[in-house]
Formats: C-alpha cells, sequence, structure tokens
C-alpha cells in the first residue's frame, strides 16, 4: 500500500493511552505520529493550527449573542443571522481556503451558555484533497450549558482521492442540554468513476453529561461514535460494511426528552425514504439519553432529506421552529 | 498441560450457560433480508462481523484490560460505544451470567469486585471485561484469551446460523474452519489497534442491529 496509508503495522509504537482520546484533545500531537518517514519532523508533533475559531454565544433578553469570538487563519464566521423569532442566532462557518489538505489542523471550540440558542452551519461542503504525508485533521470541542440548545448542520464532507482525514470531536453537555448533530460524508468524484478512492475517513465523536456535582469525573460518556473507513484495506462496499452504498449520514441527538416512543415515530417517518436507515437509543446519563440515526444511500441529496426530516419534526416539537432551510440565507 | 488450559476450555465452552443462544448480534435482520440465506453468504457475514465489531470493540476491551485499564472505565466506555440498544443488551445479559458463574467455578478478588461495580449500579457488566477479568485472573496470555474469546463468539453465532437459515451441522463446521483464519488475523490486528480505534464498527453492522428492533418475526434476542 502506498506512503500514505495508514497501516496497522506503522502505528505499533503508539502505546495505549489511558485517556482514550478525550484529554489529547488540542494536545501536542506527540501521540499522532505522522505516517510517512519524509514527513516526521518535530513540526509534525506541534503543529500550528490552520484555521482556528472560538465562539461562545449566551442568552440576552431573549436573544442568543456571541459574547466571545475569536478566529485565526483559514477559519471564520458569517455576519450572525436570525432566521426566525425564537432567538436562535445562525453562525455560518467558513473556510476561505475552501479546502482541507494534507498535514492541516482546523481547531473549534464553541459554547453554548445556559439557556442559549445556538446554529451552527457551514457555507459550502468541506472538501478533503490529497492529503500525502499527512491527514487533514479536525478538532472540535461544544459545551452547552443547562438548557442550552445547539444545532449542528454542516454541509457533506467529500474525501476525494487520496485524502485521508481525521475528525475529533468532543461534546459536554448539561443534562437540560439539547443537542442536534448532523453528519454526511461522501466520497469524491474521482478520474475512473470508483466511488472508495479517498485512503481513510476517520470521525470520532464523543459526547459526555456533566452535572454540576459531576464535573471533572471520568463517568457520564453517553456515547462514543466512531466511524472508520479505509478503503484500501480491504471491501468496505460489501456486505456488513457500506451495504452497497457509497454514502452515510448520521444524527445524533441528546435531549432529557428523547425516549422509545420518539425513536419509533423517527422510525416511521425516515422509513418512508429509500435510504438504509437505523435507530436506536443510548443508555440514559444523568437523567438525558441520546439517539443515533445512521442512513446509507448513494445520494448526498437523500441523506439531506432523510436528516432533515428528522430534524424537522424534532425543531418543531421541541423547539417550536419550522423545518431549517438555510438555502435562502 | 499448562494450569489454565482446561478452566479457559470450560470458560469458552458453548455449553457455558451465558444465553449466547438468543442473539445473533444483527445476522438476523440479513436473513430476514434474503441477504443472508446459505453457507456462503454467512461466511461473508461472519468474516465482517469478526474484522469489525469483534475486532474493534471486544477483542480491544479485552487487550485495554490487559493492559491496565480500569474495569469501571472500560464498562463505561463499551456502554458509550455499543450505540445499538439490543447489542448493548446483548453485552450485559451474556456479561451478567458470565459473572454469576464466574463467581462459583472462577473466584477472584477483581472478579469480586466488577460484580459488586454491577450489583451496586456503578457498571454495566459487560460480557468481554467480564471474560477479560476471569482470563487474567486465571492467568492465560492475552493472545490465548483473544483467540478463545473470538472463536467462541463465532462458535456460537455459527451454531445459530445453522439453526436459523438453517444449515447442516457438516456446513456449519466448516464455517467454523475457515473462521479459524479470520480469528488468528483478528487477534494480530488487535495488538496494533490504538485507543483511537475503539469502536469504529461499520455503519452497516450497526444499521442492521438497530434495524433488528423493528423486524416482526425473529428467533433471537438481537
Amino acid at each position: 500500500m502506498s506512503a500514505r496509508g495508514v497501516s496497522p503495522g506503522e502505528l505499533t509504537s503508539e502505546a495505549a493511552r489511558p485517556d482514550f482520546g478525550a484529554a489529547a484533545w488540542r494536545a501536542p500531537r506527540s501521540g499522532h505520529g505522522p505516517k510517512s518517514g519524509e514527513a516526521a519532523g518535530a513540526n509534525q508533533t506541534a503543529r500550528e493550527p490552520m484555521g482556528e475559531l472560538e465562539l461562545v454565544v449566551a442568552e440576552r433578553a431573549g436573544r442568543s449573542v456571541a459574547t466571545h469570538q475569536y478566529h485565526r487563519g483559514a477559519l471564520r464566521v458569517l455576519r450572525p443571522h436570525y432566521l426566525d423569532g425564537s432567538g436562535q442566532v445562525c453562525y455560518v462557518l467558513v473556510n476561505p481556503g475552501g479546502a482541507y489538505l494534507g498535514a492541516d489542523l482546523y481547531v473549534i471550540d464553541v459554547e453554548v451558555a445556559d439557556g442559549a440558542k445556538l446554529l451552527l452551519a457551514t457555507q459550502s461542503a468541506t472538501k478533503i484533497y490529497r492529503t500525502p504525508g499527512s491527514f487533514a485533521e479536525q478538532r472540535m470541542r461544544l459545551r452547552l450549558g443547562e438548557g442550552a440548545q445547539l444545532e449542528l448542520a454542516p454541509d457533506q464532507v467529500i474525501a476525494y482521492r487520496e485524502a485521508s482525514y481525521r475528525q475529533n470531536t468532543i461534546v459536554t453537555v448539561r443534562p437540560s442540554s439539547s443537542l442536534i448533530m448532523a453528519e454526511i460524508v461522501t466520497p469524491g468524484w474521482s478520474p475512473d468513476g470508483a466511488a472508495f478512492r479517498y485512503e481513510e475517513l476517520r470521525l470520532r465523536t464523543e459526547i459526555r453529561v456533566e452535572s454540576e456535582a459531576s464535573i471533572g469525573e471520568a463517568g457520564g460518556l453517553l456515547a462514543l461514535d466512531n466511524v472508520l473507513i479505509r478503503p484500501p484495506l480491504g471491501d468496505v462496499t460489501g456486505m456488513a460494511f457500506m451495504e452497497g452504498f457509497s454514502h452515510l449520514g448520521s444524527l445524533m441527538v441528546v435531549d432529557p426528552r428523547v425516549d422509545q416512543a420518539l425513536a419509533d415515530e423517527l422510525h416511521e417517518i425516515t422509513a418512508g425514504y429509500g435510504a438504509h436507515t437505523g435507530i436506536s437509543l443510548t443508555a440514559a446519563v444523568l437523567g438525558t439519553a441520546g439517539l443515533v440515526l445512521r442512513s446509507l444511500s448513494n445520494s448526498t441529496e437523500e441523506l439531506k432529506r432523510v436528516l432533515g426530516a428528522a430534524t424537522a419534526l424534532l425543531r418543531k416539537r421541541w423547539y417550536g421552529q419550522d423545518p431549517l432551510d438555510l438555502r435562502k440565507y | 498441560m499448562t494450569q489454565y488450559q482446561l478452566a479457559l476450555q470450560q470458560l469458552t465452552d458453548s455449553a457455558l450457560p451465558t444465553g449466547a443462544f438468543a442473539h445473533s448480534l444483527g445476522f438476523e435482520t440479513y436473513i430476514d433480508r434474503g441477504l443472508v440465506r446459505d453457507e456462503a453468504s454467512f461466511g461473508v457475514w461472519l468474516a465482517a462481523f469478526i474484522s469489525q465489531q469483534l475486532t474493534y470493540s471486544d477483542a480491544l476491551a479485552i487487550r485495554f484490560l490487559y493492559e491496565g485499564a480500569t474495569v469501571a472505565g472500560l464498562d463505561s466506555l463499551l456502554t458509550a460505544q455499543l450505540l445499538p440498544r439490543q447489542l448493548r443488551e446483548a453485552s450485559t445479559k451474556m456479561g451478567g451470567r458470565l459473572l454469576e458463574i464466574g463467581a462459583e467455578i472462577f473466584p477472584s478478588a477483581e472478579l469480586a469486585e466488577y460484580r459488586e461495580l454491577v450489583g451496586s449500579g456503578r457498571a454495566a457488566g459487560h460480557q468481554p471485561v467480564a471474560f477479560a477479568v476471569v482470563a487474567r485472573s486465571l492467568g492465560v496470555p492475552l493472545p490465548e484469551a483473544l483467540a478463545a474469546y473470538l472463536f467462541a463468539a463465532v462458535t456460537s453465532l455459527t451454531q445459530n446460523a445453522v439453526r436459523a437459515i438453517p444449515l447442516g451441522q457438516n456446513a456449519g463446521q466448516r464455517l467454523l474452519r475457515n473462521a479459524a483464519a479470520d480469528v488468528a488475523s483478528a487477534v494480530e490486528r488487535v495488538s496494533h489497534l490504538t485507543p483511537d480505534d475503539f469502536g469504529a464498527v461499520s455503519p452497516g453492522l450497526e444499521i442492521s442491529q438497530t434495524r433488528h428492533e423493528r423486524q416482526r418475526a425473529r428467533m433471537f434476542m438481537s
């Protein structure tokens, strides 16, 4: 296999860490060595982020506003919008560079304070091009306060030929927080028309629940969602992997109102679409629970419809808001 | 003969009453869709299950315990990672039985501690962790413990497939023999994985496991 891929043998030097990734967020990259010999070097172990974004949103007299905002490099947000009268503020994330390239690191840190409401979208798809030498990476930390709402509605991630991408997301919620997190990953067009020409996609999301009393404790892990697709290492297209599909959609919902009846209802709604979809519930932690929806399809639009239909029900029922339509803004 | 050999055989014997006969861990969904219907198609599913679920979740959890991860930490990690509800329940149902049986025939301080965590609601009691605690207390080296655990899981699933598809008994034995190579390569791969790899189970398997919750006619609890 090529030097850009991660073969298991090349990871042997990485000793098992007891932290399982959580503490590694934003830490120096000592544990994640570059994968080809020539790219190894000190600049890799503490690489400068290509783009950084910090955003804190708080509730002020019925409207959510940014109380802290910082960006550096190739990441910024557009001027905020209010799409309806709910007080929910909408920020659109922009990557002026247009794409993630090899060894690029993007760091996003977002906090939604008690009672605040944030919708975070993107201006366009996240495109991962060839990443010779080292993978492109996004590290995102999301923190939700009591009664805070965060809706994450990014455009799809597109991994092109010979792309290697890691996305590490750490979410911390309170028992009364409400989180709706959508994600679509797709293979990019390649000259030979084959779907799976990227090297590796690694999307890891960890969701923890903290109460005032439990802060800093190890417990409270609600969900660990780890997607790893490495086409060069074997047949990822077939039965029990991508089931003959090329596009993957996920919706992760955390809210104290999540229950089996909601899962059943969402199943009924999503069953009407052509995508191959499954829904289940996480175990409850500190009085809140998670719902995970996974969907396979050959079409980004179809996955958007499935995730959109599920999200529309939640927005209407929980937030009293209309279905999300970002196209008009 | 090593000291632990017969103990390990008893621990991984398909006659050990953990209730494994009641779980397809998702393959019944493929039977329902007509995708798993004979020896060859079940073999494809089984190979994927070994290289995905059993490698990235069960086997990696066992390795982490051997390398010093805490029982409570691993237990909560598995509860969070096993996103399909029925899969989580299968793991804790079989794990609970293993803890009970283990306490009677292979008692140890570590096992008593795990049972205490489960009894007081501080842990769920997952099968691979319970197995790893017992195997380690018996002095079974990690590679042998992994091979025995994986092959026991494969044996139960194959026996269940023989009943459910149905397949002939000889077909079941051929499947097991063929799966031996996949188990061996899984044991080898597990030693090279990192904590970031934990739980990297394929989307297709997870979807099938969640869809089983809503399947109308079913023989299995998962």
